[in-house]
């Protein structure tokens, strides 16, 4: 059908700007100082353009693909978050002397591998998917060069995220040979046949701890706290926002694909993994003192809030998990990016000192990440809070007691350590400690992005809810 | 299929399992990418025994996938391995301990 390639148009324009990226990296040796920034941003723009402009097609390429409503949604996010991630680096990588064609191709590629998740159908899409993204990403983390920090944050990444994604391949694999089936929908929503109960039960638990390796959840988060330290802040930001939305987003879909004789095996599972990541996650942020591994740990508290509402998604908690995602990929995104804007070229802004009077100094930057902090902590009236409120009401809808209280006591936990960096900008007095750089135009414009999405989404949150719950319904 | 495809199971399970060890427990980088090596190929063999079985091509495509990830993998990995060995002098996992807290 000539249909069909008009319907991969985002996909297509992702891979054609990153190709043009890395051929005028390699071939135009005088080019333009922005032309690398430019191209990757006329390619978000032109992607997104046609994710808006498209009309979603439910299956497409004898129903490997699917660009339906769900895809379209979570398309749409990958690109905001590239978009805006783009902003942040620019003059981040510029000044540390990373700006080449690897940052911009490399962005754009795991953009596409993050598009790819989201409308796979088939378990080799995903698998490719999840690949780009991931090679895109080891490099990413490792880009500067002779920052020894960088440098074992890519290491690290690159061995935990190998085994991840092995485990997860031989999950597959056992899938494949337990259904008979490498389609997504039909594999996990086969019938059980009596002698495969144990490859099945196997190959579930395999492709969840792979995809748990990269959302990090509890026992498999050990990587987080290293890698988001040591990669270079506007890339922590991509890492935490897309890499993780994109793996939830496909988590949801299996999921929600899930028969449900497979499902009711899976449920506990899910349940305990929900609790020891809320718990452990909050619990180990308190002690931290320095901002990027704080925001790591809360990172991983993050989705376990989002694990915790999974449990409830056969009872309709698709639409506040799709609405908590976007909120989560907003905060997080501006929280480290504001970290990265407000650091100086020897090293992030990383010790809890280091903030203090920032506020005063710092007025604007300084506002939006609190405010960042505060959605964070789930605290009105920012985007966290409406995250929070859908994602606790489907728990308590679909009849659960135990898990949403551990989540709430969770919550006030959390309050303790997202305050504590909220008072050292605002309530301690200014320490002599590094230099902050200037605010130029990309960053503030970024900046002023998220502030606007976090009130918007926290105040009016009406026209996304409708959104997603139309899109899930 | 003259071997029965339990045992070609059995034979990929173990080759995971030895893959898996071999990754998670050895402390130079480059026996930790053997065993990631190891790893996808036990998924390697699963595979094409589970398209045998189904009789269906798709498995076996799948493979070829899956050589072709694996060897990008190992640029990748080997590059960032290369390149660490040169700034510390060392490919033992453990001496990479800079970031904690």
């Amino acid at each position: 059908m000539p249909n069909d390639w008009l319907v991969i148009l985002p996909l297509l324009s992702l891979a054609a700007g990153g190709t043009a990226v890395f051929g005028a990296g390699a071939f135009w040796r005088s080019r333009p100082r922005e032309l690398l920034f430019a191209l990757s941003l006329i390619t978000v723009a032109a992607a997104g353009a046609a994710v808006v402009l498209v009309a979603p097609q439910a299956a497409s390429f004898s129903g490997v693909l699917d660009l339906g409503s769900y895809s379209r949604f979570f398309n749409f996010l990958f690109l905001a978050i590239t978009g805006l991630t783009l902003l942040f680096v620019r003059h981040y990588a510029r000044e540390r002397g990373f700006a080449g064609d690897e940052l911009y191709g490399l962005l754009l590629f795991a953009a596409l591998g993050m598009a790819l998740l989201a409308v796979a159908r088939h378990w080799l899409i995903f698998f490719l998917g999840l690949e780009l993204l991931s090679l895109s990403l080891y490099v990413l983390i490792a880009i500067r060069k002779g920052d020894a920090g960088s440098n074992e944050a890519g290491v690290k990444y690159f061995i935990l995220g190998a085994v991840a994604s092995a485990f997860l391949t031989f999950g597959i694999a056992l899938l494949y040979a337990a259904t008979g089936s490498l389609d997504i929908g039909a594999s996990l929503g086969a019938e059980l046949q009596p002698g495969a109960l144990p490859l099945l039960m196997a190959a579930l638990s395999l492709i969840l701890v792979g995809v748990g390796f990269k959302i990090s959840l509890v026992p498999f988060h050990l990587w987080t706290p290293d890698v988001y330290q040591g990669a270079p802040a506007p890339v922590t930001a991509f890492l935490s926002a897309g890499s993780k939305v994109a793996l939830f987003a496909a988590l949801l879909r299996f999921s929600l694909d899930l028969g449900p004789a497979a499902w009711s095996y899976a449920l506990p599972a899910i349940w305990v993994l929900a609790v020891l990541t809320m718990v452990v996650g909050n619990i180990t942020a308190l002690r931290q003192t320095q901002v990027k591994r704080l925001l790591a740990y809360s990172s991983v508290a993050q989705m376990g809030y989002l694990l915790m509402a999974l449990v409830a998604v056969k009872e309709g908690g698709a639409p506040a998990l799709m609405f908590f995602l976007a909120v989560y990929a907003v905060m997080d995104l501006g929280a480290f990016g504001i970290v990265g804007t407000l650091s100086g070229t020897a090293a992030d802004r990383d010790a809890l000192e280091n903030y203090r009077g920032l506020g005063y100094s710092q007025p604007w930057r300084a506002a939006v990440l609190a405010v960042c902090l505060i959605s964070l902590a789930g605290l009105p009236p920012t985007a966290g809070f409406m995250g929070k409120l859908v994602l606790f009401k489907v728990v308590l809808q679909a009849h659960y007691r135990v898990l949403p209280v551990i989540g709430i006591l969770t919550v006030i936990i959390s309050i303790y350590y997202y305050i504590k960096v909220v008072i050292a900008l605002y309530l301690q007095p200014r320490a002599a400690g590094t230099a902050v750089p200037r605010a130029e135009p990309s960053g503030v414009l970024a900046v002023a992005v998220i502030l606007v999405l976090l009130l918007w989404l926290g105040l009016l949150p009406g026209s996304v809810l409708n959104l997603v719950s139309r899109i899930a319904g | 299929m003259i071997v029965p495809f339990s045992h070609v199971l059995i034979l990929a399970g173990i080759l995971f399992v030895l893959g898996a060890v071999c990754a998670l427990a050895r402390r130079n980088l480059i026996m930790i990418l053997i065993g990631v090596e190891v790893m996808l190929n036990a998924a390697g063999l699963a595979l094409i025994g589970a398209a045998l079985k189904w009789r269906q091509l798709e498995g076996q495509i799948f493979v070829i996938f899956i050589m072709a990830v694996a060897a990008a993998e190992v640029a990748v990995g080997l590059a960032l391995i290369v390149y660490s060995q040169r700034r510390t002098g060392t490919l033992e996992a453990d001496r990479f301990n800079l970031l904690k807290g």
